[in-house]
């Protein structure tokens, strides 16, 4: 699903790429170029995609953790990853909050954009308080304690696995040795 | 025991007594109620119990809190946590976000002290035993109704086993069906030997639950 939703998102990079490329005279790369600005945007978002198409935050974390990371750099890290859909359930929050107000968010967009600054002040104002809040939430649950947490689960990590991360990892290094020495051009 | 001898407090920044001077005593087992009208200083009151104010925000503070014999601004945070929770008003504030299941959620507190495993575990399933909600020990917190998110948020407390429990207006936010169903936590909670210390405008919360009942 979350391969197909980044997928879709590049369709219009794509189009704007080669509209560029190939009609615009101030472009004027072809259709080699527009190819290749393309790969190389593909190439910077799907590893990210990737990960989090296949992986579950939570199994991130937890692994991070027993890694070694610290439990505060991998509390920000979850907070980061779950920032946008909290984000996401409080504004819908705010534009219920004040259409019962009677503000009109979904008129002709001139009236949207003039709804938009009654909406993004509580936004703000609210996830600012928030942080407060949660602060507070966190130190009565001992997240300060020293020492390490204990992790519930500890996820399975099979010889293919490994191998399978190795092999990734010397692909990646012989793909930069490669373009460090000019092999690729791209 | 939690006593407060002649204490008042007033946050960083200000120069207004945000809790005025007051005194009191919670012993183990016993239902405190706090009741007032707003601006009185009661969800202050809760913070400076325990302990929250000033050691981790802060402020000024005059007079003694003592838990268990020791003044709070001696201990830190994670060691007031051990001997007394807060429930907020807003419990949906008060979970992480960052777990799967209620189960998660619930033994994150006892994760954090890096208890072992088989302990975590204990205390997270007698937590959710306590409040009658192990049917919910599978669910995603995310999805839970606000009663649910109160219970969770309050056994995600117990499962650091503190001597004393402060809530903060534990059923301003639920229907009269959920309220009892809090107030029927909190007399187990209590009735388990821990000391509660609520504050709230319902009547009926305070009539089913408190022994004592005092006015800021």
């Amino acid at each position: 699903m979350r391969l197909a939703v980044a997928a879709l998102a590049l369709i219009p990079v794509a189009a704007s790429s080669l509209l560029i490329n190939l009609l615009l005279p101030a472009g004027g790369g072809g259709l080699a170029t527009a190819v290749a600005a393309l790969l190389r945007l593909i190439g910077a978002t799907l590893p990210l995609t990737l990960l989090f198409a296949t992986t579950d935050a939570t199994d991130l974390l937890n692994d991070l953790e027993e890694r070694g990371v610290g439990r505060r750099a991998v509390f920000v890290l979850g907070a980061a990853l779950a920032a946008v859909p909290r984000a996401q359930a409080r504004a819908m929050d705010v534009i219920e909050a004040q259409r019962a107000r009677g503000l009109d968010t979904e008129g002709s967009w001139p009236r949207r954009l003039r709804g938009l600054l009654p909406l993004v002040t509580p936004l703000v104002v609210g996830s600012l308080a928030e942080v407060e809040d949660r602060t507070l939430a966190l130190e009565v649950r001992a997240f300060g304690a020293p020492g390490r947490r204990t992790l519930l689960h500890r996820l399975p990590d099979n010889r293919w696995q490994r191998a399978a991360r190795w092999t990734m990892a010397v692909l990646v290094a012989l793909g930069l040795a490669t373009r460090v020495a000019g092999v690729t051009g791209l | 025991m939690i006593v407060l001898e002649q204490v008042s407090y007033r946050y960083p920044g200000t120069s207004t007594w945000a809790l005025p001077t007051t005194s009191l005593e919670l012993r183990p087992g016993e239902v405190v109620g706090v009741t007032g009208a707003n601006e009185r200083g009661k969800t202050t009151l809760c913070l400076v119990v325990a302990g929250l104010a000033p050691v981790t925000i802060g402020g000024e503070l005059r007079g003694d809190v003592l838990v268990n014999g020791r003044p709070t601004v001696d201990l830190a945070g994670y060691e007031l946590a051990q001997r007394c929770g807060v429930l907020f008003d807003n419990p949906a504030v008060q979970l992480t976000g960052l777990h799967r299941t209620v189960y998660e959620e619930v033994a994150f507190g006892p994760c954090n002290l890096g208890l072992p495993k088989a302990d975590v575990n204990e205390r997270t399933r007698a937590a959710l035993q306590m409040l009658a909600v192990e049917h919910l020990a599978e669910r995603n917190p995310v999805h839970l109704s606000g009663g649910e998110t109160q219970l969770v948020a309050l056994a995600g407390l117990l499962a650091m086993r503190p001597g004393h429990l402060v809530l903060d207006e534990p059923t301003s936010r639920l229907d009269p069906e959920r309220s009892l169903q809090v107030a029927d936590a909190v007399a187990r909670v209590a009735g388990a030997g821990v000391g509660v210390l609520l504050t709230t405008h319902d009547e009926e919360l305070l009539a089913r639950v408190c022994g004592q009942v005092m006015e800021l």
